[in-house]
């Protein structure tokens, strides 16, 4: 079973990204759940969600603690997640330009300048889920054309687009950084 | 029949759209979950040819449905913890009017303090109004359920509570199938009650009555609603024949061959015990899981019948009988086997209360504890 788990805020699409990322997964001909996680139900708070992925139906009723994903929204949630644990050889997808200060294998791409870039942003705010979504799936191994086939589905032609060239730039742009060195604390 | 991936509450508000229902009336509001939003819309687009009536409390909207389903139209309402205890008045009222409402609650945990997460004190605490109360554990099972309570509370003029998780299933999306809606007509055929309000037909409903014409009234509701459990299980076949989907009948067992600890719960946890049972059986402990469909009624023959000589029955609660040792289904397992199979061992905990979470991991480690008193 392949478990990840997605660390956002209230508002920035996290459960809509793991409903994606499941049904696209589902196209591969796997099974998924997804679990969503409210904390106190309020915008801007923390919300995280778990996906998993199996090749057989999902017994599990229970909360996400060693995911082998870990994907945060945002570099300043990285305590938070993880507080809430991951495997050993978790790998993170985060939205930061920079390596986070952590010896943890890391794949890394700026998600707000590709939703600028592809006119996804709302009410001022970059919506940076499906940018994260092409990225994951990248870093899955899911194959591209199911993650388009899920956004069209999902939004009619003319919204679908610029999910479809945000994903697809992420797909491609998301970058391996490796193991960064964990930072020496001197003081 | 459509494959679907999505949430418990859509997976209930589907099943409520397929099988035709006339009127809907609930609360939208906090603790309501996303299902009446979703039938609302589906009205509203016009997928659902119903009336949907939002109103100012569930003591209200259950109300309305009862009033609904007393002039012969097929009804729903949807609740969640404070909003269920909200209606106990008129859960009495529908179960003594013989009205055959479904509803779906979705289980979460009571104030105070305040708490949004799932446990089963909700339904619990609604044990004796004369309803019937069903535990699905997946998405599937939960689209499967409501059509199934139609078909039950129609036959034999109770109204059933199709009961689920919150959030570990209502809001969790899983696939699942639904049926094409000639197909749940053959199952379930347009309503036709036996008497309805009705301004042409004389009549009244719920008038004062002496204790000679109430105490057999009373007497029918207990005995019928305890005729109900057959009538479930063999609804239960009549579906699968339809549909190829069974989810167990008064109970889904798991791994029963040669078991002696039986592992005992409800709702969700159910199946998280399935992989609780393979860990056990890993380790050499002949384990099986007993998960309970129907908790009213209580089928307590069936469960007496059900556990071969020297098994051991382990009881996982999800409530709080305050002051006992555990919860409901330990009281009741213990009420089954008493001067039916005495020598059986009961033992039980109360767990996984407000959203504790219930890993299979945390159930191993209870089991084991109670097999070290079991000794």
């Amino acid at each position: 079973m392949r478990e990840i788990r997605l660390h956002g805020r209230g508002g920035q699409g996290v459960v809509t990204l793991a409903e994606l990322l499941a049904k696209t997964a589902i196209k591969t001909g796997l099974e998924a759940q997804t679990l969503p996680f409210f904390g106190v139900e309020r915008r801007g708070a923390a919300v995280k969600a778990a996906v998993r992925l199996d090749h057989t139906p999902i017994k599990i009723r229970s909360q996400s603690y060693q995911p082998g994903i870990l994907v945060l929204m945002s570099e300043n949630l990285l305590e938070i997640g993880l507080a809430d644990g991951l495997a050993d050889k978790a790998v993170i997808i985060a939205n930061a330009e920079k390596p986070l200060p952590i010896a943890r294998h890391q794949w890394l791409l700026d998600a707000e300048i590709i939703a600028i870039k592809n006119n996804l942003v709302f009410g001022g705010e970059p919506f940076i889920n499906v940018p994260m979504l092409g990225a994951l799936c990248r870093v899955l191994d899911l194959p591209f054309s199911a993650l388009e086939e899920t956004l069209k589905e999902q939004w009619s032609e003319d919204k679908a687009l610029p999910n479809i060239n945000a994903a697809r730039e992420a797909y491609d742009t998301v970058w391996d950084a490796g193991v960064p060195k964990e930072e020496k604390n001197n003081e | 029949m459509t494959k679907v991936f999505d949430s418990g509450n859509v997976a209930c508000a589907l099943a409520v759209k397929d099988v035709g229902v006339d009127f809907v009336a609930a609360y939208p509001i906090t603790p309501q979950t996303s299902v009446v939003e979703k039938i609302a819309s589906y009205i509203a687009e016009g997928e659902m040819d119903a009336k949907y009536l939002p109103v100012e409390s569930e003591h209200s909207a259950l109300s309305a449905v009862a009033a609904a389903s007393a002039v012969g139209a097929r009804v729903f309402t949807a609740t969640s913890s404070q909003g269920l205890l909200y209606m106990h008045e008129i859960l009495h009222y529908a179960a003594g009017g013989r009205l055959p409402i479904v509803m779906a609650n979705v289980n979460r945990a009571i104030n105070m303090p305040w708490c949004l997460y799932v446990d089963h004190q909700d339904a619990v605490s609604q044990r004796d109004t004369g309803w019937i109360q069903l535990f699905a554990a997946s998405n599937q099972e939960i689209y499967d359920s409501v059509i199934l309570a139609y078909k039950v509370a129609e036959e034999v003029q109770i109204p059933v509570m199709v009961n689920y998780d919150g959030f570990l299933v209502s809001h969790s999306s899983m696939p699942f199938e639904t049926l094409e809606q000639d197909k749940i007509k053959e199952f379930l055929p347009p309503l036709d009650p036996p008497w309805r309000i009705h301004p042409q037909w004389g009549g009244t409903f719920g008038n004062v009555t002496p204790s000679e014409e109430y105490v057999p009234y009373r007497y029918a509701l207990t005995e019928d609603i305890k005729k109900a459990g057959d009538v479930i299980v063999r609804c239960s076949k009549e579906y699968e024949k339809l549909t190829g989907r069974w989810h167990g009948g008064h109970f889904e067992t798991y791994r029963p061959e040669g078991a002696e600890y039986f592992l005992f719960s409800m709702g969700s946890m159910g199946k998280e015990m399935e992989i609780a049972v393979d860990l056990l059986r890993e380790q050499g402990i002949a384990a099986a899981g007993l998960r309970l469909r129907v908790f009213s009624p209580f089928p307590e023959e069936e469960l007496a019948a059900l556990l071969p000589a020297g098994a051991k029955l382990l009881v996982f609660d999800r409530n709080l009988v305050y002051g006992s040792a555990g919860g409901a289904l330990l009281q009741l397992a213990k009420a089954a086997f008493f001067n039916r199979r005495d020598s059986l061992q009961v033992i039980g905990i109360s767990l996984g209360l407000g959203g504790e979470d219930l890993p299979a991991s945390v159930l191993v480690a209870k089991a084991r504890e109670m097999m070290e008193v079991c000794k």
